[in-house]
């Protein structure tokens, strides 16, 4: 079963092409590394398929429903979490869930239960009553995914989710986007770190708008005749 | 709606986390209205004067008593020569003296004129330009009262009437435009301007990708504002008539009515402008330029409008303050009832109106 879809996805700004005639497809419960250099075009791409765009042309259908028509449904099947930080410093961790999870309509004693669930997966419940604030950067990063999943989507935007984190949190981020693909939950994830790109099932990479590579990590690094994605990644730009 | 329900329970959380800013949103609006109140309220009560009397006549003593009746003044000295004038604004610590001139009877008889020299203390200018008033109103008075009639001793009647009263006016007139100014800063201010701040971390970002509705967000940003700046004006309007005795001559509901009603206009000032600004400096920018100065320059709260070009005349109708304004000093002052000012109401839900439409015909449509 197919999680996105994308088909000729578009998006025009005035004259610039941000987004130009993209196509590939994401399986459920994949692991789908979307790369890129800094403008290339992928945070558009995310922000139409999570239904906050609207395409040019072309169209993706995501959990199952079209991102022209069917913006709303989608926004109830995916979660997302951004490079920047972005749960409420001044709530505590505990409000902070209660009210992700409310806008998804969890019922309020489920969204309790769901809440302790994965603060104890975190290793976090003595923690639920502590300004997000006072927790470290990492946590926090691991806190905001717990969040986006929350209401259990079928698809989860990452966008450079581990940026500014150190590469033992990193790994444990990674533990819990493993976990969580293996529970079904498709996972499309925007990163800079290289090493990050050989975790996800397969990647794409993005240039000028247009997906120019897409495939296995050990595939890509076949086609490119080299050792590392890094390498696939620099050839690429050079080329 | 609980949806609703969960941003709103979100803001208040913010609000009263945020301690130093809901102090300062509840205390301002005291401040700014004692401040007002009792500074612009310069009334000046038995300031010590000296009287150098060279003349000795009976006019002369006609203007004394005068001077010195008005409950203005004190005259705590009365020279003989002008060095112990000089040694009196140290020793006496007077504010002011006067000196008149020798032969002042005479003068007024027969060249119809006399000149008083008056000395000022002017390391206090408010306070000198305000004494200096109150004697050119009294000698006004004198030279009215001299022309009236003749000025036999006894006739000459010596209660000195001040035309203005600068206490009663000011109150009058800052109390509606503190008003004003505080439903705007709390609700069209604050509103958009931490609306602007979740645009900038990243919070916005995250609610707009949820099912929730925009309109919700904004919504449920403007709401406990609104509140606030409605538990300020109710503190305002306490404190004018308690501590300095406004009168409400009108409907204490009406009052409170035209009140929310105007919260309401500000209020879908604060959604358009949220609407419209990315970041904070937008939000505080448009608010400053587009909202905040003009309501300060054209609603009649500092300057008249009646003077002004008539192109500043139609910009003063476009803004709610002046309707605002005119609205609550008849419901105060005037004791106007809700037939008389439901002009003025209906022009300030018309604008919340229409302001209301065309910032959620902005909100929920995607690009």
């Amino acid at each position: 079963m197919q999680s996105i879809v994308a088909k000729d996805l578009t998006k025009q700004f005035g004259d610039f092409t941000a987004v130009n005639h993209i196509n590939f497809s994401v399986e459920k419960g994949e692991i789908f590394g979307f790369l890129g250099a800094n403008g290339a075009g992928k945070t558009t791409a995310i922000k139409m398929m999570s239904g906050l765009l609207l395409p040019t042309s072309g169209d993706a259908i995501v959990g199952g429903y079209s991102i022209r028509t069917d913006s709303k449904q989608i926004k109830r099947h995916i979660g997302y979490m951004s490079q920047r930080f972005s749960l409420y410093n001044d709530l505590t961790i505990f409000e902070n869930m209660q009210l992700f999870g409310t806008v998804y309509g969890i019922p309020a004693k489920e969204l309790k239960d769901r809440i302790h669930q994965s603060l104890s997966k975190l290793k976090m419940d003595d923690q639920a009553n502590s300004l997000v604030a006072s927790i470290p950067l990492g946590w926090k990063q691991k806190l905001a995914f717990a969040t986006a999943i929350l209401h259990r989507p079928e698809i989860v935007f990452l966008d450079e989710p581990t940026s500014g984190v150190d590469p033992i949190v990193r790994r444990e981020f990674w533990k819990l986007i493993y976990q969580a693909a293996a529970s079904g939950i498709t996972i499309f994830v925007t990163t800079h770190y290289m090493d990050e790109a050989e975790y996800c099932h397969r990647i794409s990479i993005m240039a000028e708008g247009s997906l120019k590579l897409i495939g296995t990590p050990s595939e890509l690094k076949q086609q490119m005749g080299v050792d590392t994605i890094d390498d696939v990644f620099v050839k690429f730009v050079k080329r | 709606m609980k949806e609703l329900r969960m941003i709103l329970h979100k803001e208040m959380i913010h609000i009263m986390r945020d301690k130093i800013t809901l102090f300062l949103v509840l205390a301002i609006p005291i401040m700014l209205v004692l401040l007002f109140g009792f500074t612009i309220s310069t009334e000046i009560r038995n300031a010590k004067i000296a009287i150098f009397d060279q003349a000795k006549d009976s006019q002369s003593q006609t203007l004394i008593d005068k001077i010195s009746s008005s409950g203005y003044f004190q005259v705590v000295a009365y020279p003989e020569t002008e060095s112990e004038i000089d040694q009196d604004f140290k020793d006496l610590d007077i504010k002011l003296a006067i000196i008149i001139p020798p032969n002042f009877e005479g003068s007024l008889e027969n060249e119809k004129m006399a000149t008083l020299q008056i000395i000022d203390d002017v390391s206090d200018l408010n306070v000198a330009s305000i004494l200096n008033n109150y004697i050119l109103a009294i000698c006004h008075d004198f030279i009215n009262e001299y022309n009236g009639q003749g000025l036999e001793d006894g006739s000459i009647d010596i209660v000195t009437n001040m035309l203005y009263n600068p206490e009663a006016n000011s109150v009058y007139m800052f109390v509606p435009g503190i008003i004003t100014l505080i439903m705007i800063i709390v609700t069209a201010l604050m509103s958009s301007i931490t609306l602007a701040r979740e645009k900038e971390t990243g919070t916005m970002r995250m609610l707009l990708i949820t099912p929730v509705k925009k309109v919700y967000v904004i919504v449920g940003k403007v709401i406990p504002y609104m509140g606030l700046s409605l538990i300020s004006t109710i503190m305002i309007i306490v404190i004018s008539v308690f501590v300095f005795k406004m009168p409400i001559n009108g409907s204490i509901a009406l009052l409170l009515l035209l009140c929310i009603i105007f919260m309401f206009t500000a209020a879908s000032f604060g959604m358009m402008i949220s609407a419209i600004s990315k970041t904070q400096i937008d939000a505080m920018m448009v608010t400053m330029m587009g909202l905040f100065l003009p309501t300060v320059l054209l609603s009649g709260f500092l300057f008249p409008l009646d003077n002004m070009p008539m192109i500043f005349q139609i910009l003063a109708d476009i803004f709610p303050a002046k309707w605002f304004i005119i609205a609550i000093k008849d419901v105060m002052i005037k004791g106007s009832g809700f037939f008389d000012i439901w002009k003025y109401l209906g022009i300030l839900i018309l604008m919340a109106i229409v302001l209301i439409a065309l910032s959620l015909g902005n909100v929920d449509k995607r690009k």
